[in-house]
């Protein structure tokens, strides 16, 4: 089976131009959906501690 | 149901289709209209239809009953969702979109070879092809225990009206329906809420349901004990369910398709982290239902079982009849105790007294372990009498509650919230699995046609799969609790999916002969561990992804030693 002569595609994401919209840049969005998490991780662990 | 109930369901369900089929009506004939609504979708359009794609009917079915049934602790099975959605608008949209695909697999031609791609493409069909199936399934549950209708023809209706707008008006029908579907859900899920806590006794506040609720174990929230046979704890959630996301999202044209559709990078990705962070607390806010659906049910009487037309078909029987009417009436009477003891229960916590909490605790959990003994008695019977039926009845719980306890108006509203999520979903299952067989399968062995020609098999293949999706619709009752069922289905193949992905995007050098053999043998390995093992299905995500790539690492390996 001969390989296909195609570069792989580089898994480096391209730094966008464009800022996104409300918040800085997408590092800035990420970090806010990272930090959602950990606010509702830490929501749930209080919540399973009070009521058990 | 009431006709101000059928008014209100006939009327809603007609307006979502109608209006989606409007405004539709002037879409191109092109290929990328059909397929990706042109490529115009905007973040907002694109993160509710990421939502209601992943939302089906069983999402409201089943979830309220599980949390019922066994607390809160599904919630862990999304913690991996917000990073996956992290990494996916990190590394996959900005590929995708640059080498502007129509599918997920396509990609893999130009990365791999042909035969790759068409492995890939024909794993996803058959587990979404079965998914879809099943998120027929629920819906025809819903009437059929309502209306009496036989279940096969429900399937027919609710699926035939699917079909008819989805293969109408493409990708762009399915995304405005989309919208209309997500308003009438949320709608209906926050008049649900704020109707169970206002059904509770006025000695009983939000506060002293949730104390409730949390001694008898049901906001078990979290937990970080691990054991690898235990579906839902906080390690499985946080890998295993990274890894299904990440397969979901990432590599299921299903979904792939909606971000596909964005008007750039930046609406595809702030698309998929809108459903990063409203994914959990909307979970959250279901488990939550079935939660004060349980306390609720602690002082009003709770039928014996959920699955009333079981019940009652059984209990007309001569044989099983006596022997279950006898348990009905213990469990009549084994509800006042019961109700007794969570008042003194609730009174005892108001006082903060530690005896009188700790007696009153111990009342209501031997009420609570007698009454679970009377369920799994009637269960067993129930299977012994009927033994196709599904004797499992936490499906059930919240549409009895809605039946029984919602005003008129609101219990046609409710049944809408479930059609229109059951339809909305499977309308993007039937989108994509058309788009794949035409893009990935047809188009390749039959070039050179007009796109009008592509269009016209991408309609006729959606009809293909829809009557297959009903076909497989029908045998989905002997099947255990609805929404475990999808997503076991889900994860025998997903690994293997996510396997060739991680493949193709991290490393270069693995060429498409070593990944298909990767990825055959991890797929042979997945299916014997499911039958042979007691493995939790969450980590076969994982276990599938890891033998791919590790499968292509030694390969290659052996391949430049050899």
């Amino acid at each position: 089976m001969p390989v296909p002569n195609l570069p792989a595609v580089s898994v480096i994401p391209p730094q966008p131009t464009d800022k996104p919209p409300l918040l800085p840049s997408w590092r800035a969005w990420y970090w806010l959906v990272l930090g959602a998490l950990g606010a509702e991780i830490g929501l749930f662990v209080y919540l399973t501690r009070l009521f058990a | 149901m009431s006709g101000l109930d059928w008014l209100i369901l006939g009327g809603t369900l007609l307006f979502i289709v109608g209006y989606g089929t409007w405004r539709t009506r002037r879409a191109g004939d092109s290929l990328d209209d059909y397929l990706l609504g042109g490529r115009t979708a905007s973040w907002w359009a694109v993160g509710l239809s990421i939502m209601a794609t992943q939302a089906s009917a069983i999402t409201f079915l089943s979830t309220p009953g599980q949390a019922y049934d066994d607390g809160m602790r599904f919630i862990q099975f999304y913690l991996g969702l917000p990073v996956a959605m992290v990494l996916i608008a990190v590394f996959a949209v900005p590929i995708y979109h640059r080498l502007q695909v129509f599918t997920a697999y396509e990609y893999l031609e130009g990365r791999f070879d042909r035969r790759t791609r068409t492995f890939a493409a024909l794993l996803f069909l058959v587990q979404r092809g079965l998914s879809n199936g099943l998120s027929l399934y629920a819906p025809a549950l819903v009437l059929s225990a309502i209306l009496g209708w036989n279940i096969q023809l429900t399937v027919w209706l609710i699926g035939g009206l699917m079909i008819a707008y989805t293969v109408s008006g493409g990708t762009k029908a399915v995304a405005v329906t989309q919208q209309a579907q997500v308003a009438v859900i949320f709608t209906g899920m926050v008049i649900a809420g704020y109707l169970l806590v206002h059904y509770l006794p006025a000695e009983v506040s939000f506060t002293d349901a949730m104390r409730v609720a949390g001694h008898e174990g049901k906001l078990n929230l979290i937990d970080f004990h691990f054991d690898p046979s235990d579906r839902y704890n906080f390690w499985s959630g946080i890998t295993g369910g990274l890894f299904l996301a990440l397969s979901y999202f990432g590599t299921d044209q299903s979904q792939v398709q909606r971000y596909l559709a964005g008007r750039d990078i930046t609406e595809s990705r702030l698309g998929l982290l809108m459903n990063g962070l409203l994914k959990i607390p909307m979970q959250f806010g279901i488990l939550l239902l079935g939660v004060l659906l349980f306390v609720f049910y602690q002082f009003n009487p709770a039928p014996l079982t959920f699955n009333r037309p079981v019940y009652l078909q059984v209990a007309h029987s001569e044989q099983y009849g006596p022997q279950l009417r006898g348990l009905e009436r213990t469990h009549a009477t084994l509800f006042k105790a019961r109700a007794r003891a969570t008042g003194q229960l609730v009174a005892a916590l108001k006082t903060d007294d530690i005896q009188a909490i700790a007696t009153a605790k111990m009342h209501l959990q031997a009420t609570q372990a007698a009454n679970l003994g009377l369920r799994q008695r009637a269960q067993t019977l129930l299977k012994q009498a009927v033994p196709t039926a599904e004797a499992k009845d936490t499906d059930y719980i919240f549409l009895t509650f809605v039946l029984n306890y919602m005003p008129h108006g609101l219990v046609g509203l409710l049944v809408a919230v479930v059609l229109s999520a059951a339809m909305g979903s499977a309308a993007a299952g039937l989108n994509a699995l058309s788009s794949t067989t035409v893009v990935d399968l047809y188009k390749p062995r039959r070039p050179g046609r007009s796109e009008g020609h592509y269009v016209a098999a991408s309609r006729w293949a959606a009809v293909g799969w829809g009557v297959l999706g009903i076909g497989f619709a029908t045998f989905a009752a002997r099947l255990e609790n609805l929404i475990q069922a999808v997503n076991i289905l889900g994860s025998l193949f997903y690994g293997t999916i996510l396997g060739i992905f991680v493949v193709a995007f991290f490393l270069k050098s693995v060429n498409g002969r070593t990944v298909f053999w990767a990825a055959v043998m991890a797929q042979i390995v997945v299916m014997g561990l499911f039958f042979t093992t007691d493995i939790g299905y969450l980590w076969f995500n994982i276990i599938g992804c890891a033998l791919v790539v590790v499968g292509s690492l030694s390969n290659k390996l052996v391949g430049t030693s050899s």
